[in-house]
């Protein structure tokens, strides 16, 4: 290697140094010894210098570009706080889990980290509590945490593998002690299990095309002995769940592609968003335009249908704690009462707009059952910590903090 | 460090220093495992105030194992952000992204006109005779777009008459087989190289997993204790195969003619993630491509002039897989299709009107056709099937008014599809300050520009056909000396420069999970690059040390996003500040032995820098390799025999988040090389 193409080489300078070898054979002892001190000293020079970088790594040999520091913190939170999930960037393993206190307005961000010494996984996708133990569904990572709400210490996990159908599981449907469901993005099954012991008890077939066809399913919805379940990745089902029969009895197809949320009023009214797919363009799927859809449960008959406007953020759905009231976020946070007919013109909430009136892109939505204070989340450049904003049911904004990095999900205590 | 590691170190220190001391006694030996590099002491005008790094075919050919990935690792400031072993690693001259490299192949530029980069893990070194890096200004009289900085890469015609063979065997860590074979023939008229190479690796190193925590518990459930995991690389196999055939041919009337062809076939799995629980057995994640690349080219060279022209035609298929291979679930993931097509013609001409001038003109139009599609149902219809035009054409003019001081002006305009791209002209001067020592004054200043590649403009879902292309502005100036200190040569040179980038182009997520591009940045590179090296011989030891060091700001100046935005004035995600390479290469009698020093400063993973988040940062790591090798010799033939340890102190380090590199690891290769006249 050298600069440009101008250096002397090896062997040019072999033949320099021979000539000047040879040269001095005929010189007097004396010399000889001088100059014989010169090249012990120029090669003792020249060891060093060889060994140089490896002196060099020797010293810094402690380090290393990784490592165990990491301990495990210990928490105790026995308050009504909020976990906060930041999926993180898809194939970078930077998932995390935020808490945030509403009485202290105090957040602590990577608590699974630091409690548990070990990272969330790629692309965290819901989480949901019940009785004491939330349960994070971690897509690419294959994997569901059970950590227990108020020291965030892992209790037990499931894993894709032998022994269920799980690939990459999206969310989880506690029914009760001893049956969970879990949905997922690949697999054309949901797998049924324990939460008490973290073990597959089952699976149930989604009666979708295994090879070449759709067969992801996403959100849970219960009504009854019913299980409602969106597929959303190229699709525009609902699929229907009997879960005494454990298994697909019905299905509802919408004029929208890719149901996105659902929630159920409290009168049996299951509503569900749609993203409408990517389409801009004949070429591309689908056309873009979010569809709001009020179906009911009992007959599973679309009531209503509305367009709603493109979208450039992500749809979401909440529900107040009197399930009467339906917030949904469309570019801005829109809020309805269940029995109207169409969402209102006027946003709720705007987003927040900047000095040079840029709406800030919101990706996550939740309603806190205790007081109905609505969370949103901003994942800014959806490459850096995002922030999420706490309003009132009013409206007002009550506190606003930095989380992870693309925060899409909420649980309450 | 490891007990192991220590015993490993010293152990090798004592070798070394065991070696050196037999030197003490006089050889008559020139060291011929150290391979003749020519010598250009003349200043050329065609190199006028380029920042330029040429890598010889020692560097090159030093270990069957290296792609072009490893050798810019360890002997260049460019940064190459690597996956992993045998997975994708791109290059990024001065802060600047992967794409903004331009890599040249014979003169074919072999950027991918799908993602506008270049994988150098699938170019092994041997397959390159002779490389040379342009930094920042210094690529735009070689190509267009390179906002960073090009690679020029070359096949050398056989510089010896007749017929040689070289046989490299290497066997090494993690299953891994590297076989390379080469055959040489020189006529008076006639000349052929051709190259075949085939590595293969289950690449399922083992190291400990710090991303995962295993627990164990009582039967009660009760957690009992818990560790980091030992585990394996999941799914890193790999099987390439290339195969080159060069052919030159001169005459007497000035003409050289050349064709080189070369094939590339490779199956690599995509290694899990150090976060994933799945099972590789249970998936079938692996990416296969076929390419194919040939050039022709004739040269005609007259006193005062000279003449260029180049034929090319490259394809390239690429397969990517990802489904579960369960005997009792199926789902398909992706079954991704991309197929490019791509068609060139060149033409150059030099004319030296006076020996103070130099004048050339180039042309090229090239056709790119891309099909691009994927068959699972997580996929509908065509990413896309298009075919776009591009041309290059330049003017450039080089003058030496006085003997120390040489300017050269250079225009160049492309176009790609309909669109126009904004003139790129330069202007490059150098100045000699100090005959002797070759001190040499260099500056640049340049606007340059680049075009969206295929997937910036067309990929659904995401292409945005309304992108711009990124522009340019760059200024540099440095010094370049060789010193003659006898016994040493010490050279070296050191460059600084401040570089503007508008309507950077970045694929981010969107909210719907799919990625996107869009011109949304404004980026400030500036810094410096220094470059040093010492060659020397002291008795029968002969040294060669070269060391670089990169410092390199490389910040977002672009518009916030929204008021939440903390990326502005942030170092770009996955660009050190710093990063630093040494190298040391020691050659007695028969014996030489080599260390590299690599150094990456911290990097951020996210847009905002924040170190403070876990995973905000990945940490600062060295990275040292040895190898020593002896050469034995007869009239015939001669063999050498290598050893390399790679990783030496077991270092634990990943270069991209959640993505493990391996630990210390062990290669033999035994170079049998046959010479006949």
């Amino acid at each position: 290697m050298g600069v440009s193409n101008s250096l002397p080489t090896f062997s040019t300078l072999s033949r320099s140094m021979m000539n000047r070898t040879g040269a001095a054979s005929s010189t007097c002892c004396q010399e000889s010894r001088s100059r014989a001190s010169k090249q012990s000293f120029r090669l003792s020079t020249a060891a060093w210098l060889g060994l140089l970088p490896m002196l060099t790594a020797l010293a810094f040999q402690s380090c290393n570009g990784i490592g165990d520091e990491n301990d495990e913190e210990t928490f105790t939170d026995t308050g009504t706080g909020v976990f906060i999930l930041c999926e993180g960037n898809y194939q970078s393993g930077n998932s995390s889990l935020s808490y945030y206190d509403p009485q202290t307005r105090k957040v602590e961000n990577g608590v699974f980290q630091r409690a548990n010494d070990r990272k969330l996984g790629d692309t965290g996708q819901s989480i949901t509590l019940h009785d004491g133990t939330a349960y994070i569904a971690v897509e690419n990572s294959g994997i569901i945490w059970a950590i227990d709400a108020e020291t965030f210490k892992v209790k037990g996990q499931l894993t894709a593998g032998a022994g269920n159908k799980i690939v990459n599981p999206r969310y989880v449907h506690v029914a009760n002690a001893e049956r969970a469901y879990v949905s997922d993005l690949y697999s054309p099954f949901i797998t049924v299990f324990n939460p008490a012991t973290m073990q597959a008890v089952g699976s149930i077939s989604t009666q979708q095309p295994q090879a070449y066809g759709y067969c992801n399913t996403e959100q849970f919805v219960a009504y009854g002995d019913v299980l409602f379940t969106n597929c959303w990745c190229y699709s525009r089902s609902i699929l229907v769940l009997d879960t005494q029969k454990a298994e697909v009895t019905d299905s509802i197809v919408l004029t929208s592609w890719q149901p996105k949320c659902m929630a159920l009023d409290a009168r049996g009214k299951l509503w569900v968003i749609t993203d409408g797919g990517y389409g801009t363009d004949a070429a591309s799927f689908g056309d873009n335009e979010p569809h709001l859809y009020r179906i009911d449960a009992a007959t599973r008959k679309i009531e209503l249908d509305q367009v709603l406007d493109t979208d450039e953020a992500s749809v979401q759905l909440a529900l107040n704690p009197r399930r009467d009231t339906l917030y949904l976020v469309n570019n801005d946070i829109y809020r309805m009462g269940v029995a109207e007919s169409h969402v209102p013109v006027r946003p709720f909430i705007l987003a927040p707009v900047d000095a040079k009136g840029r709406r800030h892109k919101l990706y996550g939505l939740s309603v806190n059952p205790r007081g109905g204070d609505i969370y949103v989340a901003d994942a800014v450049d959806y490459s850096q910590s995002g922030v999420v904003y706490r309003y009132s049911r009013e409206g007002a904004l009550r506190d606003q903090f930095r989380v992870g990095i693309n925060p899409n999900g909420f649980a309450f205590k | 460090m490891t007990a192991r590691s220590c015993f490993l170190s010293a152990l090798l220190l004592c070798h070394s220093l065991v070696a050196v001391s037999k030197a003490t006694v006089p050889q008559r030996d020139t060291l011929s495992t150290l391979r003749t590099v020519p010598v250009e002491a003349s200043r050329r005008l065609r190199d006028t105030g380029l920042q330029k790094i040429v890598l010889d075919t020692l560097v090159l050919h030093e270990n069957i194992s290296h792609s072009m990935a490893e050798i810019l690792t360890q002997n260049s400031a460019v940064f190459v952000k690597s996956y992993g072993r045998a997975t994708e690693s791109t290059a990024e001259f001065r802060g600047t992204s992967p794409s903004h490299t331009q890599v040249t192949w014979n003169g074919m530029r072999i950027n991918s006109p799908m993602l506008g980069t270049v994988d150098f893990s699938t170019i092994p070194s041997h397959f390159i005779d002779e490389a040379a890096l342009y930094h920042g200004a210094s690529s735009i009289p070689l190509t267009g777009g390179g906002l960073g900085g090009a690679v020029e890469m070359k096949s050398v015609a056989p510089q010896s008459d007749g017929f040689g063979a070289q046989y490299v065997q290497g066997i090494g860590s993690f299953r891994t087989y590297d076989q390379f074979l080469r055959l040489n023939w020189k006529g008076r008229r006639w000349s052929s190289t051709t190259r075949v190479f085939y590595g293969r690796s289950e690449n399922d190193f083992r190291f400990t997993n710090y991303d995962k925590k295993t627990d164990v518990r009582d039967s009660q459930g009760r957690l009992i204790r818990s560790y980091h995991p030992t585990e394996r690389n999941k799914s890193g196999y790999f099987r390439d195969l290339h195969a080159q055939q060069d052919v030159f041919r001169t005459d007497n009337r000035g003409n050289r003619y050349a064709a080189s062809v070369w094939y590339t076939h490779s199956l690599r799995g995509l290694p899990f993630l150090s976060v994933d629980y799945k099972e590789d057995s249970d998936f079938r994640n692996e990416q296969g491509a076929d390419a194919l690349r040939g050039i022709l080219s004739w040269n005609h060279t007259r006193d005062t002039w000279s003449t260029c022209l180049r034929a090319g035609y490259a394809w390239q298929d690429i397969a990517y897989d990802y489904f579960t291979t369960r005997t009792d679930m199926r789902t398909d993931i992706t079954h991704s299709r991309s197929r490019a097509h791509s068609a060139l013609v060149q033409g150059a001409a030099d004319w030296m009107p006076a020996a103070a001038w130099l004048l050339t003109a180039s042309a090229e139009l090239r056709y790119d056709h891309i099909r691009s599609r994927d068959r699972s149902p997580f996929h509908i219809g065509q990413n896309y099937n298009l075919g776009r035009a591009e041309t290059s054409a330049s003017a450039q003019a080089r003058w030496r008014p006085v003997e120390p001081f040489t300017l050269a002006a250079v225009l160049r305009h492309e176009s790609f599809g309909s669109h126009l791209v904004p003139p790129i002209p330069a202007l490059l001067a150098d100045y000699v300050l100090y005959r002797p020592w070759r001190l040499t004054a260099k500056a640049s200043v340049a606007r340059n520009c680049r075009h969206p590649s295929m997937n910036d403009l067309y990929f659904q879902p995401g292409g945005n056909p309304h992108l711009k292309s990124e522009q340019g502005f760059t200024y540099d100036g440095g010094l370049e000396a060789v010193i003659p200190l006898r016994p040493w040569t010490l050279s070296g040179s050191i460059a600084c420069f401040d570089s503007h980038i508008t309507d950077w182009i970045q694929w981010t997520p969107n909210a719907k999970g799919y990625w996107e591009p869009s011109n949304v940045k404004r980026v400030h590179n500036y810094g410096a690059e220094l470059h040093l090296q010492a060659k020397g011989r002291v008795r029968a030891v002969e040294m060669d040390i070269a060391g670089n060091f990169a410092y390199t700001p490389s910040l977002n100046r672009g518009e916030r996003t929204n008021a939440n935005d903390a990326s502005y004035g942030k170092q770009l995600p996955y660009v050190p500040r710093r990063s630093a390479n040494l190298t040391a290469r020691m050659g007695w009698r028969t014996w030489t032995l080599a260390c590299h020093w690599t150094h990456y400063g911290q990097r951020f993973t996210t847009t905002s820098a924040e170190a403070d988040r876990i995973t905000g940062r990945l940490r600062p790591y060295y990275m040292t390799d040895v190898s020593l090798g002896k050469e034995f010799r007869w009239s015939w033939a001669s063999a050498n025999v290598r050893l390399a340890v790679n990783n030496v102190l077991g270092t634990e380090y990943v270069t991209v988040l959640s993505r493990p590199m391996p630990p210390r690891n062990f290669e033999i290769y035994v170079d049998l090389k046959l010479h006949t006249k």
